[in-house]
């Protein structure tokens, strides 16, 4: 493990443990706003990132909106990983009109913009839950591991232990399961990880813009629009959540790059 | 003795859409029989290799079997089997080891589980059944410690284990031929001589026909019951090992003996063959060893010699040595 790596363990310790335990540990019960204590006020013993406008506590905020906007970031990479390796691995293991339709879908999605398509799903769905989100970031962002494991596939394919284990009577279904998904699988699991960090941005991009999970419910993304107008008075309402989404960008990606170290030993 | 393999005017050719249609491999026959080793010989690009995936229909798609090929295998014209039907000859009846051992097998799987998925892809056996099996089939393979072997990934074995993995692997399921092109090829040379003997061993044991790949003749020596020497799509002589030793018939083989170094001759140099082996796609008319050939005379650029066989059942396709068509 490199340094890097320890590095980006520490990180998700901390991330994890905010959004676990966080919330718990939070001095304001969540929401509730602290109305002796005041609006705007700077970081304290009693609240420890400070309050925000409608004197909620920033930190109970955070460790609350770490929750929503984590978990909406993994569940997000769990579909567009199981949905892009099944989809790539029938893309690459299959001949013909299937394999064709299939790779042409990818190329289609992969050619719209991404966050024009989210509009109009978002747009179309009304209003959205954590999971519904999750749902529609999974179901944009497959393309782009199905293409992934479609090129490894083709690969894989023409690899002499797949040929050996055809030349032994293995039938295309097994070839393709027992051989060649095991070498694509590793790939994939990097693009994931590598990918939860766009997730994470894109899903604070989307409630920057008004998007995203709707306020009250405290997002990241949420947080930074509602702070930008108390910049000047209150810059710790900024810095809190800009702070918590380029912690947790970093650790995504430092753990993709060790975790592509590990399984694609080809590329020390 | 009914042959157990008999290939009639096998011919595989690779269509270009824009070019010539490559013919790599041009009327090739052979037979084998049971418990026979007969050696294919041949050098880069001659259209070894491609005969032997044709027995198990594992041509690339791009490649075309002719249209009067026959691949008779105990009886069954493999050329006209469904994709199904020839998968359950393979690996059960015909069993295939390639030549290079690093590649052909899994990296991400265990040596043990490799043989058992062998095993149980033709029978249909317990997991632990198969494992007992895979130990015992790693131990008449040669492996030193096959119960620790089992549990071994493929990076953990050297080059000539890993040939014998194959060698377990392709036994699983008692096939009556082995098709092993070129074996030994990416292997050392005492490892070679090692994997040779085991081959030979195996199939005098088990009573199985090999047909081996090479184009190594020194490989050849001692080992084949029976050679056949291919040049540029066909087989250009075919004899038993000794004979073919004794008194090669056809220039490009005479010339294959003379390019071997030897440890009994006089410092002679040694005598390559002129010029290289032309591409599938323009190979010459007539002879299609006359460009190259020494003794080559005016009718060899215009007529293809068939071959002619001595008494004895030694052919070669040669006008000048064999007197072809006379």
């Amino acid at each position: 493990m490199t340094r890097a790596t320890r590095c980006a363990v520490v990180l998700l310790a901390l991330l994890l443990g905010l959004a676990l335990i966080g919330p718990w540990l939070a001095p304001d019960p969540l929401d509730q706003p602290d109305l002796l204590g005041g609006a705007l006020l700077a970081p304290s013993a009693a609240h420890w990132l400070g309050t925000d406008q409608f004197s909620r506590d920033v930190f109970a905020r955070l460790a609350a909106g770490a929750r929503i906007s984590l978990g909406i970031a993994g569940g997000a990479i769990a579909i567009a990983t199981l949905l892009g390796t099944a989809i790539g691995l029938l893309a690459g293991g299959a001949r013909g009109r299937v394999a064709d339709g299939l790779r042409r879908l990818i190329d289609l999605i992969l050619g719209l913009p991404r966050l024009v398509v989210l509009l109009v799903l978002i747009a179309g769905l009304g209003t959205l839950t954590p999971a519904t989100l999750a749902l529609v970031l999974g179901a944009t962002g497959w393309p782009a591991i199905a293409r992934l494991v479609r090129g490894e596939t083709l690969r894989l394919r023409e690899t002499g232990y797949v040929e050996a284990a055809r030349a032994l009577g293995a039938s295309p279904r097994r070839t393709l399961w027992q051989h060649i998904l095991p070498g694509a699988a590793a790939p994939a699991l990097v693009a994931a990880a590598l990918g939860v960090a766009d997730v994470i941005l894109l899903e604070a991009g989307l409630s920057f813009i008004g998007l995203g999970i709707q306020p009250p419910a405290p997002t990241w993304g949420g947080m930074i629009l509602e702070a930008r107008d108390h910049i000047a008075a209150a810059p710790w309402l900024l810095l809190a959540p800009g702070t918590a989404l380029v912690a947790a960008t970093i650790t995504a990606t430092l753990l993709g790059d060790g975790l592509r170290r590990r399984l694609l030993p080809e590329l020390r | 003795m009914t042959p157990l393999l008999e290939i009639d005017q096998l011919s595989i050719s690779f269509p270009h859409r824009d070019g010539p249609t490559a013919l790599a491999v041009d009327g090739v026959s052979l037979t084998i029989s049971p418990g026979e080793l007969v050696a294919l010989v041949g050098e880069s690009g001659c259209g070894k290799s491609h005969t032997g995936l044709a027995m198990l229909r594992l041509l690339p798609a791009a490649a075309e079997l002719g249209e009067n090929s026959v691949i008779r295998f105990d009886g069954t014209d493999l050329a006209r089997l469904s994709d199904a039907e020839v998968r359950r000859y393979r690996g059960a009846r015909i069993a295939m080891v390639f030549q290079d051992p690093m590649a052909s097998l899994n990296p991400v799987m265990r040596v043990g589980d490799q043989i058992s998925e062998a095993i149980r892809a033709h029978a249909a056996v317990t997991s632990a059944v198969a494992r007992a099996r895979a130990v015992e089939l790693l131990a008449e393979v040669g492996l030193a410690d096959p119960r620790s072997a089992v549990d071994a990934w493929p990076h953990q074995l050297s080059g000539g284990m890993r040939q014998r993995v194959m060698l377990a692997i392709a036994l699983a399921a008692e096939p009556d031929l082995l098709v092993a092109d070129e074996p030994t090829t990416a292997l050392d040379v005492t490892v070679q001589a090692q994997i040779l003997e085991l081959i030979d061993a195996l199939r005098q044991r088990r009573r199985m026909a090999v047909l081996l790949i090479t184009h190594d003749l020194g490989v050849v020596a001692g080992r084949a019951d029976r050679v056949m020497v291919m040049y540029a799509g066909r087989i250009v002589e075919s004899a038993t090992t000794a004979e073919l030793f004794a008194a090669p018939r056809h220039p490009y083989t005479r010339g294959l003996f003379a390019s071997i170094p030897r440890l009994d001759a006089d410092g002679s140099r040694l005598v390559p063959i002129t010029g290289t082996v032309p591409p599938p796609d323009r190979w010459p008319s007539g002879c299609r060893f006359h460009p190259r050939c020494p003794l080559a005379e005016s009718r060899c650029g215009t007529e293809a010699p068939g071959l002619v066989a001595t008494p004895t059942g030694h052919a070669a396709a040669c006008w000048i040595t064999a007197g072809s068509g006379s």
